[in-house]
């Protein structure tokens, strides 16, 4: 039983996924190599589960993404209370290594994500499904396509003092938006391939005003792709479209220049799709002109 | 004959005063023009002044020109509105209810507001083609309907004379629909919302006038003007109204037309400002108190004073929200609530003592 996208889609790719008994918690559709395998697996909830809705399941292992569904105060069930029941739980290091989750809410990242939490993931996850070659080869073929992805960048000749800003959503479109802190999967990224992230904030998701991004004029815009439909700025055209229109923000030298990348918005987590954002990030500011 | 009445209020000798009001405003607009998250030298803000009033054609950033017109400026004249609105809509509240605790959210508008706010964020009502703004005005204007009518039930249908039992009703009709809506809002919140949209949503119940343009200008002026005016015409009836509904009826107002006209216009002027900007809390008690105590009761003083006090009010806290913590914006509501607070609990203090 899985409670959280990544976990599921980590044991989907260690060849496991037949024994996942009941999803939670989705983000994103499936990747599209598991479309199939994800048919035929029961989802219990798209957001949180219930504890008894889980439990029902009579699961042998509980693969949690976030510590704040099952955790000290998990909005599902404290690891205690599922442990009384003799059901064992996993919680994904990306969430719970580098992260005080006692702060409430989806808790604060202390010290940088990096992908060695994903990679200690997926080989945890190998080892207590004994498939350790598979977990092996998962990792071997991730940490490539990351040292692709960084190489690549590097033979880019991007200039030094490149500056970006990564917008996940906003509460409403003109809001304060949602944007990527330091220590998190975009701050990763930003790192990796040596930009600057605008914004100082050391929290995962900070709100940071337009006027302040503005003034900071990033290079480069990367705006969240995702399905969900629940702020307007969740549709990626929306985003766009207020970027173009806005007095302010169409000033910006990022959007007059026509560099916003798109993202997966799940890449932008601390998941095993954050490689996959690295590459995409990559390769676009391949594509772009920065003379 | 009312017109006659605001006119020889205003040129009275005791409110001189009030010619001082748009200078006043005006410095308090600038201010929050000049002031905000990041640092804008005031001779920069000028000169952008200058070029969109006037044409000057100072050669300014395109940034700092946007930044200070698109946002800053509107957002000044948004928050003033709305200071006003709320501070006008409490000192009418306070007259026709008699009670000192009175203010709009009593009502159940800023509850409703939330729930319609919370519907279309975190269960999705919409499908995202409604903003959040539509919701809680949506929201804010059935939970009024559902206060009115419960206390119209309560009394049934009474007039001015039980004005005092009619007054009671609606203030327990809008402790039972904030209770109601509060309750709904939790629901919705506890059933779907992840910690993203909990944040999201809990930021904007505080207040918020991060959203803020020019196109939200063309609706918060007119309502706070519509407000100010008609309160100003009715300055007669409210100083009637304060000695109760009898008494008003005996000296000629038309208790429940008149009522009718003040409890809406106080509805829809609230319903406007808070959904804009979300709920803002204890401006609409503060300022009329704060305001009786310098200008007296009078509502010939207290109607204008108060739209002026709460304008400053409004703007000056938004300044505080964007400077406080440095690369953070504060909800408005924390710093309006951090002063309201202890005012609320001094005026709690003080009803007990004069007991």
């Amino acid at each position: 039983m899985t409670i959280g996208q990544s976990a599921t889609e980590i044991i989907y790719s260690l060849g496991v996924g037949e024994t996942v008994s009941g999803t939670s918690v989705w983000f994103n559709p499936t990747l599209p190599e598991f479309k199939a395998l994800n048919a035929g697996i029961e989802r219990i909830a798209d957001n949180d589960p219930s504890f008894e809705a889980v439990v029902n399941k009579k699961p042998d292992l509980v693969a949690v993404q976030y510590e704040w569904h099952v955790g000290a105060t998990g909005s599902v069930a404290t690891r205690g209370q599922f442990h009384e029941l003799g059901i064992p739980t996993y919680i994904m290091p990306a969430d719970c290594d580098t992260k005080d989750n006692s702060t409430g809410g989806d808790g604060t990242r202390v010290t940088a994500f990096s992908t060695d939490s994903i990679y200690k993931g997926i080989t945890e996850l190998a080892a207590i499904y004994d498939v350790k070659n598979a977990g092996a080869d998962l990792v071997d073929s991730l940490k490539a396509r990351e040292a692709d992805a960084v190489e690549r960048a590097e033979s880019l000749d991007l200039p030094d003092d490149l500056s970006a800003v990564f917008w996940f959503s906003s509460a409403d479109l003109e809001i304060d938006p949602y944007v990527a802190g330091r220590l998190g999967a975009p701050g990763y990224m930003m790192d990796k391939l040596g930009i600057e992230n605008v914004i100082e904030s050391n929290e995962e998701w900070p709100t940071v005003g337009w006027e302040s991004i503005a003034k900071a004029d990033p290079d480069v815009i990367v705006v969240a792709r995702m399905d969900r439909r629940r702020f307007p700025a969740d549709d990626v055209e929306k985003k766009l479209a207020f970027l173009r229109k806005d007095p302010v923000t169409s000033q910006m030298t990022a959007v007059q220049e026509g560099r916003i990348v798109q993202m997966d918005a799940h890449a932008m987590s601390a998941t095993m799709r954050t490689i996959f954002g690295l590459e995409e990030l990559s390769e676009t500011l391949g594509e772009m002109s920065f003379d | 004959m009312q017109s006659a009445l605001v006119l020889q209020a205003v040129t009275s000798p005791r409110l001189r005063w009030l010619w001082l009001t748009p200078l006043v405003l005006l410095s308090a607009l600038i201010a929050g023009t000049a002031i905000g998250e990041t640092r804008i030298p005031v001779e920069t803000v000028l000169k952008v002044l200058a070029n969109r009033l006037w044409g000057a054609g100072y050669p300014v950033d395109r940034i700092d020109e946007g930044i200070v017109w698109s946002y800053r400026l509107s957002r000044a004249i948004v928050a003033a509105s709305c200071g006003a609105g709320l501070a006008l809509a409490g000192v009418v509240l306070q007259a026709l209810l008699r009670n000192p605790l009175a203010e709009p959210f009593l009502m159940g508008i800023s509850a409703g507001a939330s729930t319609g706010a919370v519907a279309v964020t975190v269960a999705g009502i919409g499908a995202g083609a409604i903003t959040l703004s539509m919701g809680a005005f949506a929201g804010a204007t059935l939970a009024f309907g559902l206060v009115v009518m419960l206390a119209h039930a309560a009394t049934g249908g009474a007039g001015g004379g039980r004005g005092l039992q009619a007054a009671g009703a609606i203030i327990l009709s809008g402790i039972a629909g904030s209770q109601l809506f509060n309750a709904l809002t939790a629901f919705i919140i506890a059933k779907s919302a992840n910690a993203e949209q909990a944040r999201g949503i809990m930021f904007w119940l505080l207040g918020n006038l991060s959203g803020v343009r020019w196109e939200d200008v063309v609706l918060a002026v007119p309502a706070a003007v519509g407000g100010l005016l008609v309160c100003l015409w009715h300055m007669r009836a409210l100083d009637a109204f304060t000695f109760g509904a009898d008494s008003a009826a005996s000296l000629g107002i038309a208790v429940r037309p008149v009522r009718g006209i003040l409890i809406a216009t106080t509805a829809l002027v609230t319903a406007v400002m808070v959904s804009m900007v979300g709920a803002i809390g204890f401006v609409g008690l503060v300022i009329p108190h704060a305001m009786r105590f310098i200008v007296g009761s009078r509502h010939a003083r207290l109607v204008p004073a108060s739209a002026l006090a709460g304008a400053v009010f409004l703007i000056g806290s938004d300044i505080l929200s964007r400077i406080l913590v440095p690369g953070q914006v504060l909800p408005i509501g924390v710093i309006t609530s951090l002063i309201g607070a202890p005012a609320f609990a001094l005026i709690l203090i003080r009803g007990t003592g004069a007991r």
